[in-house]
């Protein structure tokens, strides 16, 4: 062992095991002996403008992130240098190790892989590599967008752009439904600090690839930026979604492997899914089964998951994808993915891979994944608020009700939303629904003043509503309160 | 869904009696339990051994990551280079899908040739196929000292690399190096598809391993 005793330029003691370094694309790794956080070395130092970005990096950004109220909440979503070392000559970073959640568990096939988000990304590797304990549900994998579009949206309101956002750089545990956004030295500053990478190229924006022949410097060449970020964050959630990439599909621009590659992901990029323009569908006979159904578009198509992410996937891969001011901001898939959780309900058949799926709004829902039809009554939530005090629209939110869901202040509230700055009294359930006796009822635990609107009378805590065709409930007479309006899908 | 071809040729003459083959079979096994865990690698990269001694055979033809079973490999004979080259154009012919019009093909070939020796047959014929099929990345080992860099650097230009002596902890570290470069090739071609072929686009070589200038 030779582990070696020194300061970083804090002044606080580094302490790491200088042998068998593990190599990334720049830098040597090595661990801290107690494994608690890692010293990652360039191979080659970084020049001046380098050394001040990593400065910046561990100091004015790190603690614009993390030190103000609420930080501890982005600890979990970002792997983020800590502290500058120097040694033997070499200009390196502490960074946090990965959390254990991130490491395929010991009992499986891969034992001590990191989960890094290719396993999950690509149909091959889910359906055939990824044991069945560690492939999580629909709701994980929309909880792990809504985490990366969350990390995302922070760095963006920072004034940062991540420049190189992939699969490869995200780590994320289906399982637990925890995501992680890693190799964070990248950042770019527009204006400040240029960006030194182009990207990972399944995630590099359309115009950065088709100007990556100019040399830098030339005013047409498209480098990283908040754009950038905006098209690659929006092909993660695709391929987290749909294990398979927007744009890669059967269209053949060129016979040489490598132009092709240019073409199709800058200049030609087309989205596989178009709904006019049909030519780059996927290839079904080029793929094998065990990429089903993910290849097969017509079995899981864009729309699969609800209005509001199909908006968005429209926006980013369609009107967006060679117009970069029309991409999808990060918060924009944040909100559309915290309402389309509510929009789940559970598969009936036990054994369903995604033991979920979005309500498709048709009177006989059928599980997409495993074509179990939905058996029984289902009450639907509809909520509506009023910016007038009298008129009260549609919120274009839904809430799904099975056995055990719970409504949230957020649900009662237009103001109050689920993401890092909800107080902690609003976590909390305000109520629940329940199938009691072969009634559908909802639970009040909590809501000082709900009413029955049909009935004109208050619903007390403690006391329970039968949810029946058009009922409307007033949840709360604030002002930001709002009304639910209940549908009744039944399916014998 | 792409593939990315992975030829490996390994030299298995008499020379490689002992320690050297048995550190071949053994980096080859570690190269496979490697390139299971790497979701790049068992996504794209496809694997073909190809031996030669006197005779040159393909002993796995062109197989998916976690379909591949590292093939049992015996030393003796002499050393037909030329046949090997031969052999791996017929190979990558037959088994490697071109782009057609209406349908995307693989990517280029990774193609890594080790040997401890010089040829004992006529190069010649073989180089000159070699040469004429579209390669990825080449790169060519020479194991000790009796190699012969000369003919290597005409195959694989500047991507020579070489070890000091064909022993079992030069070999592994060889191995290594060949399942990161597979790893690194599978995902930067998934990725960027640059294949300009250069030595600078896999990962740097371990200090057992030298770059013949």
């Amino acid at each position: 062992m030779t582990t070696i005793k020194t300061k970083a330029k804090d002044g606080t003691p580094v302490e790491f095991v200088y042998k068998d370094p593990m190599q990334g694309g720049v830098k040597d790794v090595y661990f801290a002996p107690d494994k608690s956080y890692v010293v990652a070395f360039f191979r080659k130092n970084p020049d001046i403008a380098g050394q001040e970005r990593i400065e910046k990096l561990v100091g004015q950004y790190r603690k614009g992130i993390f030190e103000q109220a609420g930080g501890e909440y982005w600890k979990k979503l970002f792997c983020w240098p800590e502290k500058i070392v120097e040694y033997d000559g070499k200009i390196g970073m502490t960074v946090p190790a990965y959390q254990s959640h991130f490491f395929f568990g010991k009992q499986t096939s891969l034992a001590g892989a990191e989960k890094e988000g290719k396993w999950f990304a690509s149909a091959k590797n889910f359906n055939r590599f990824v044991p069945a304990e560690e492939k999580g549900t629909l709701l994980s994998y929309l909880r792990i967008c809504l985490l990366l579009s969350r990390a995302v949206r922070r760095l963006h309101a920072a004034g940062l752009a991540h420049s190189d956002l992939s699969y490869k750089n995200c780590l994320v545990d289906p399982s637990g439904g925890n995501a992680c956004i890693i190799d964070i030295d990248g950042l770019v500053v527009p204006g400040l600090y240029p960006p030194d990478v182009v990207g990972t190229p399944d995630f590099i924006a359309p115009e950065v690839v088709s100007t990556l022949h100019l040399p830098v410097g030339d005013p047409n060449r498209k480098l990283p930026k908040r754009e950038t970020d905006q098209h690659a964050l929006s092909v993660l959630v695709y391929m987290y979604l749909f294990h398979r990439h927007p744009l890669r599909g059967r269209k053949v621009h060129d016979q040489e492997p490598d132009i092709q590659e240019r073409l199709e992901m800058g200049e030609k990029a087309l989205f596989i899914e178009h709904p006019q323009d049909k030519s780059n569908r996927p290839n079904l006979r080029e793929n094998d089964k065990v990429c089903l159904p993910w290849v097969d578009i017509n079995k899981t198509p864009y729309t699969m998951y609800g209005p509001l992410l199909k908006g968005l996937f429209e926006l980013a891969f369609i009107t967006g994808l060679h117009a970069p001011a029309q991409r999808p901001m990060a918060g924009d898939w944040e909100t559309a993915l915290v309402k389309t959780c509510d929009m789940l309900q559970p598969c009936q058949n036990s054994q369903c891979v995604k033991k979920w799926f979005v309500f498709d709004n048709t009177t006989k829902p059928t599980c997409p994944y495993c074509g179990t039809p939905y058996k029984g009554v289902l009450p639907v939530l509809d909520f509506y608020s009023t910016r007038n005090g009298k008129d009260y629209k549609p919120d274009n939110h839904r809430l799904m009700v099975y056995n055990n869901q719970y409504l949230y202040q957020w649900h009662v509230d237009r103001t109050v939303f689920p993401d890092e700055k909800l107080k902690p009294e609003h976590s909390k359930p305000v109520g629940y629904f329940a199938f009691h006796q072969g009634k559908w009822i909802f639970i009040n635990q909590t809501l000082p003043a709900m009413k029955n609107l049909s009935t004109g009378e208050v619903v007390p805590v403690g006391k329970s509503v039968d949810l029946t065709e058009g009922l409307q409930l007033l949840l709360s007479p604030e002002a930001t309160g709002r009304i639910v309006n209940v549908k009744i899908v039944k399916n014998d | 869904m792409r593939r990315l071809p992975v030829y490996l040729l390994l030299d298995v003459s008499g020379s490689m009696l002992g320690e050297p083959i048995e550190a071949v079979k053994n980096g080859v096994q570690m190269m496979h339990s490697a390139l299971r865990k790497d979701p790049y690698a068992l996504e794209s990269a496809f694997i073909s051994v190809i031996t030669f001694e006197s005779k040159v055979s393909q002993v796995i033809p062109l197989t998916e990551v976690a379909q591949f079973q590292p093939p049992s490999l015996n030393a003796g004979g002499g050393t037909s280079l030329g046949t090997a080259l031969q052999e791996v154009v017929n190979c990558a012919n037959r088994e490697v899908a071109k782009s057609t019009p209406e349908q995307k093909g693989d990517w280029k070939p990774l193609v890594f040739i080790m040997t401890d020796g010089a040829p004992t047959d006529n190069v010649e014929p073989g180089i000159a196929a070699f040469m004429a099929y579209k390669w990825g990345i080449v790169v060519a080992c020479a194991a000790g000292q009796h190699a012969d860099e000369s003919i290597l650097k005409r195959i694989a230009g500047e991507n020579v690399v070489k070890l000091d002596t064909a022993d079992s902890s030069s070999i592994a570290a060889f191995f290594k190096w060949v399942s990161s470069s597979i790893s690194a090739g599978s995902k930067k071609i998934d990725e960027g598809g640059s294949e300009a072929g250069s030595l600078s686009e896999l990962p740097p070589p371990p200090p057992e391993i030298n770059l013949v200038k």
